[in-house]
């Protein structure tokens, strides 16, 4: 018999209110999933389709409505074996590079000298020893990134959450950072659960794409990509099913957002009004 | 090095604005009269002649003492009462309107109260300049711990971190540059205040030979205390400049003193 799955979501919904008019908003409705150990899985999908949310319950930093999560058989609890990486970053402006990586550690109270090694290590993994000693405002957006990264990967978690971690980096350093993000994973596996807007993002580092849909958010679809590893090669995004993958996901999306009358993009043609 | 070249050249254009300010001080002085207004010269020899005999030493130093009583009393219980009621919420959310309504008081209108419960000495003054500094010192402390970074408390949170953690690790520093505006705040009210409780209780320091110059028109005598005190609060505040310039020493640092 196979062990359960190191993260079970099942039938979760999740109801906010709005700030504004504190009207009801959805979240999440009746959302079920599975992520099996090693698994690199993309959540992708329009804005409002509770990808975020859906994040922050795995970790624990929000329980659901109704349904269950359950991260290694219990419900989550926020620590050291889920890592939270963030679009915004979220370094600590008054630590250095090399505090910032170790704030997870120094919470847990880990001694200064594995610590330091700890530390160590990660920093030369993500390519910032030499910025180990500068406060974050002294870095690039990749680089400050990167030093998130490795704050996340500091404590070794075995599931990484990612929140369009990559989305407020210009174009070229994200692709790089893609590069790297898969770099770093096929040294050291786990979960990794990455939100992203990028369709193509979405197929390039993915083993499981997981389709989100708006209003209320769900899972529309689950697509496994067969596309094989390494893709550090800029020939994958040539590959004939690389190609076909990306125009479908790209079609069911823009369908998705043309048909949510509270997009942009709403044609009307449904007969929801 | 261009920075370092337009830092010098601020440092002349000081200069020539301290030249400016005493020509344009010595041509007043000349129109109104030196009886109400001496020149720079006079109130030179006036203070030559205060410090040589030793008549300013002992009114400075009894200043300076309730001065720096008052405002490390207001230290020692405005920031930790700032941090407690930005820990505990809900103590913040009770007292926040109080404090508020004490800071919008003058708080000189405390001074004969002062004076029934604790006379005319220094404890009195001490008193004084306590109650001005402390609303502005507990604000700001309170005021930095409201104003932590939220996303950073998510991220903390995400790892784990306990609301004690919480607490020292990420709003405590976060408030540090509010806590050192409120100290610089607390030090200017607290010069005013010494001079205000030497004014209003016993006649004593600097506020007292104010009061004595003023009224007998001794008008030279008088510019040199007020020189005194000028010089005071420029050293206090250049001192408060340098904490809060460590206290930001981890952002950019553009503008210069």
């Amino acid at each position: 018999m196979n062990p359960a799955p190191p993260v079970v979501v099942s039938g979760v919904s999740k109801t906010f209110q709005r700030a504004r008019d504190r009207s009801p908003v959805e979240a999440l409705k009746d959302v079920s999933l599975n992520l099996r150990a090693n698994t690199f899985v993309t959540l992708l999908g329009p804005s409002g389709c509770g990808k975020t949310t859906l994040l922050r319950m795995i970790n624990g930093l929000i329980k659901p409505d109704s349904g269950q999560v359950l991260v290694f058989g219990e419900p989550p609890k926020p620590g050291p074996r889920i890592g939270f990486v963030f679009q915004s970053f979220r370094l600590i402006p008054w630590l250095t590079v090399r505090n910032n990586v170790g704030f997870g550690l120094s919470l847990q109270g880990v001694d200064q000298g594995e610590k330091n090694d700890r530390v160590e290590y990660y920093l030369k993994l993500v390519g910032l020893s030499r910025f180990a000693d500068v406060y974050p405002h002294e870095l690039s957006g990749g680089m400050k990134q990167r030093a998130a990264l490795a704050r996340a990967l500091v404590t070794e978690p075995e599931i990484l959450l990612m929140d369009e971690p990559f989305a407020s980096l210009d174009a070229q350093v994200r692709e790089l950072m893609q590069m790297e993000m898969m770099r770093l994973w096929s040294e050291r596996k786990s979960i990794v659960l990455f939100v992203t807007h990028s369709v193509d993002e979405a197929v390039i580092m993915a083993d499981q794409i997981v389709l989100m849909g708006p209003r209320p958010g769900r899972i529309v679809e689950t697509i496994d990509v067969t596309l094989p590893r390494p893709r550090w090669d800029a020939e994958i995004r040539m590959r004939r099913d690389f190609v076909e993958l990306r125009g479908y996901l790209w079609n069911r999306i823009r369908e998705m957002v043309m048909r949510d009358p509270s997009s942009d993009f709403y044609t009307g043609e449904s007969d929801s009004i | 090095m261009a920075t370092g070249l337009k830092a010098s050249m601020i440092t002349v254009y000081r200069l020539l604005a301290f030249v400016l300010f005493l020509l344009l001080w010595w041509v007043i002085s000349l129109v109104v009269g030196e009886n109400l207004i001496p020149t720079p010269l006079s109130t030179l020899s006036a203070a030559q002649y205060l410090i040589g005999d030793g008549r300013i030493a002992q009114p400075l130093l009894s200043s300076l003492g309730v001065y720096c009583s008052g405002y490390a009393l207001a230290v020692v219980v405005g920031i930790p009462i700032g941090m407690l009621m930005g820990g505990i919420r809900d103590l913040g959310r009770t007292l926040d309107i109080y404090v508020n309504a004490l800071m919008a008081t003058p708080r000189v209108a405390f001074i004969p109260l002062i004076i029934l419960f604790l006379g005319l000495g220094p404890e009195a003054k001490i008193a004084v300049v306590f109650l001005g500094a402390v609303i502005p010192i507990l604000i700001g402390t309170y005021s930095g711990i409201l104003n932590s970074d939220a996303e950073l408390i998510e991220m903390a949170r995400s790892m784990g971190a306990t609301r004690s953690q919480i607490y020292w690790r990420i709003m405590l520093p976060g408030a540090l540059s509010f806590v050192v505006m409120g100290l610089r705040i607390g030090a200017t009210i607290g010069l005013i205040n010494t001079v205000v409780a030497e004014l209003y209780t016993a006649a004593s320091g600097l506020g007292g030979l104010l009061a004595l110059y003023g009224n007998t028109f001794q008008m030279a005598r008088y510019f040199v205390v007020v020189l005194a005190l000028a010089l005071i609060g420029g050293l206090v505040s250049q001192g408060l400049r340098m904490l809060e310039n460590w206290a930001s020493r981890w952002r950019v640092t553009t503008a210069g003193n």
